[in-house]
């Protein structure tokens, strides 16, 4: 079980760089790091400068338990991500969280199919970690631009993940979309049951990897990406639409509570 | 320590701080953050006679010093609010305040009636002014007499207090403030939100599905203290103030300006121990300025 939501305040212990434009903070806060679960988030106070309103939700990345410390990734591409990779040694940053519900995963599993595009990565480090122990195969499918995009890959190797790398300029790894070499190693196996596809990304990666656990019927998890005000289901402002309306005419999940992982085929992805 | 306690008409808080509909949930989203029994009251989110799913996304966007919502009033309907959500909030010691809504007159007087049933609800705030849903919403509190009879309407099937919520999006809001006085409320609460647009230059479209939303947040504390200013000068029923409150010097001064309550709102969002910060920084206003009767300090602003 995932230890309650909480309001506070977590120290800056490292931060680096880890790719183009991408970084990553190690921060110490023990509740958080030691009750956290792969899909879960936190809601990160921007500092003032940044002028921004609302808190920015980060998917918890990894976590070290003893130590008191976990990690967020992000690409610092907007106002708020521009000033918070500026953040100083020792600093506090001020978050709610563990937020969320958690992948999860069913028993007699023989393989964690991972999709991955870009900074859809964060998720799974903590993921590898909480699966340490289990004895089934993890392959990670990485989709980025460029090279210089990649990150994580060596602690992804240590976590017991086979990695293959798609690269849309044909810099590393497979040249094309990471959907397109996923589709061609689902087709060599020599069946589908007892695997699991485990995808986070933009949404055009995401309705593409919808359309292939359709056609190849396996099991998928999605960690989706939405606006939002408050991260615990106070304001209702990250409606996710479902495919089928519940029994009680619900249509709406909503991505901070519900989600942020929902099953593939229980929603609609929109723009 | 100063007695913070306040009436509206026969509803005693403990002390005015109370939580703005549509920004606390049904309250246990917040159990986790502080003790709820501290404030004044809960007033929950709107409950309609029917179930509503609420509008598609984009329901949200941020702006400076705020955010516009087009929620939609998503909710589960009287009979599973009952069900599922007044068990929490019966064991509280704060007061409960059911924020209604209704398409029609009728709606609105058939939820109440249905409410009245129901143990530990102390008041009811009639939700006559939400921008965002497509019938109803506005036209109770943009036309006078409608406002008036709706509030009649619904007098006439409760004794609990009646607090109807005003939007700003009108010509005179005292004008709709007197016609619900009129009409029987107990107080008036104010203001929602103002009807505002975003534009995503990029995508060429607006931010939000309906295209224009409420405008909430600190941007709008002028405008609100300009409402609640005009409606305390107005009328002879107790003025509750919401506005872009997000700290005790922004509860402060609407208290000043005649509010005898505040409700905090999207500071909640930003804040989820907001409404606690500011008990607490009212309190040590008080202490620190040796003001004994928070009555004396109420609309004791000077002009």
């Amino acid at each position: 079980m995932s230890g309650n939501k909480i309001l506070t305040e977590a120290t800056v212990e490292h931060l680096e760089n880890v790719a183009e434009d991408m970084y990553r903070i190690h921060l110490y806060e023990p509740h958080i790091a030691q009750t956290s679960h792969a899909g879960q988030f936190v809601n990160i106070q921007i500092p003032k400068e940044a002028a921004v309103f609302w808190r920015r939700p980060f998917s918890i990345h990894g976590t070290r338990p003893e130590s008191g410390i976990f990690e967020i990734l992000f690409n610092a591409v907007g106002r708020g991500t521009q000033v918070l990779k500026k953040v100083k040694n020792s600093a506090k940053l001020n978050l709610v969280g563990p937020l969320g519900n958690t992948f999860n995963h069913p028993d007699h599993l023989k393989e964690i199919i991972i999709v991955a595009g870009g900074l859809g990565i964060a998720p799974f480090k903590l993921m590898l970690q909480n699966l340490l122990n289990r004895q089934l195969k993890k392959t990670v499918f990485f989709g980025v631009s460029s090279k210089s995009n990649l990150c994580c890959l060596d602690e992804f190797h240590r976590l017991g993940a086979e990695c293959r790398i798609s690269t849309e300029d044909g810099s590393q790894g497979y040249r094309g979309f990471v959907t397109d070499d996923l589709q061609n190693y689902l087709r060599k196996l020599p069946d589908l049951s007892h695997r699991q596809l485990l995808v986070c990304g933009p949404t055009p990666m995401l309705r593409k990897v919808q359309e292939i656990a359709q056609t190849f019927q396996i099991d998928a998890q999605v960690s989706v990406e939405n606006i939002m005000a408050c991260g615990f289901g106070a304001c209702m402002g990250c409606p996710v639409q479902l495919a089928h309306p519940l029994d009680d005419g619900k249509q709406f999940l909503l991505a901070c509570k519900d989600g942020p992982v929902f099953n593939m085929d229980e929603i609609l992805l929109d723009d | 320590m100063t007695d913070l306690s306040v009436k509206i008409g026969s509803l005693v808080l403990k002390n005015p701080v109370m939580v703005a509909s549509g920004t606390f949930g049904y309250a246990e989203e917040f159990k986790d953050f502080f003790d709820l029994n501290q404030i004044g009251g809960i007033i929950t989110k709107t409950v309609t006679l029917e179930p509503r799913p609420g509008n598609a996304p984009p329901r949200i966007a941020e702006t400076a010093s705020g955010m516009l919502n087009s929620i939609g009033l998503p909710n589960v309907g009287v009979e599973h609010f009952i069900i599922e959500k007044m068990p929490f909030l019966q064991p509280l010691s704060t007061k409960i305040i059911v924020n209604v809504a209704g398409k029609t007159g009728e709606d609105f007087v058939e939820a109440v009636a249905r409410l009245e049933d129901v143990e530990r609800i102390d008041a009811y705030e009639l939700n006559y002014s939400c921008p965002n849903v497509k019938e109803g919403g506005l036209t109770f509190s943009a036309h006078a007499a409608i406002a008036e009879e709706v509030t009649r309407n619904v007098r006439k099937v409760t004794n609990r207090p009646l607090i109807a919520k005003l939007t700003p999006n009108v010509t005179s809001i005292s004008e709709i403030g007197k016609a619900v006085e009129n009409g029987g409320a107990d107080a008036v609460s104010a203001i929602n939100t103002l009807v505002g647009m975003a534009v995503d230059l990029g995508k060429k479209q607006p931010k939000l599905s309906t295209i224009t939303g409420g405008l909430s947040g600190p941007a709008i504390k002028p405008v609100a203290l300009a409402k609640v200013f005009e409606l305390v000068q107005n009328l002879s029923i107790p003025v509750i103030a919401i506005g872009g409150i997000m700290n005790a010097t922004d509860a402060l001064e609407f208290l000043l300006t005649g509010a005898v309550a505040i409700q905090v709102g999207t500071a909640n969002f930003i804040n989820p121990r907001a409404p606690l910060d500011i008990l607490e920084g009212i309190r040590d206003y008080f202490d620190k300025n040796r003001i004994d009767e928070i009555s004396t300090f109420i609309g004791s602003i000077k002009t």
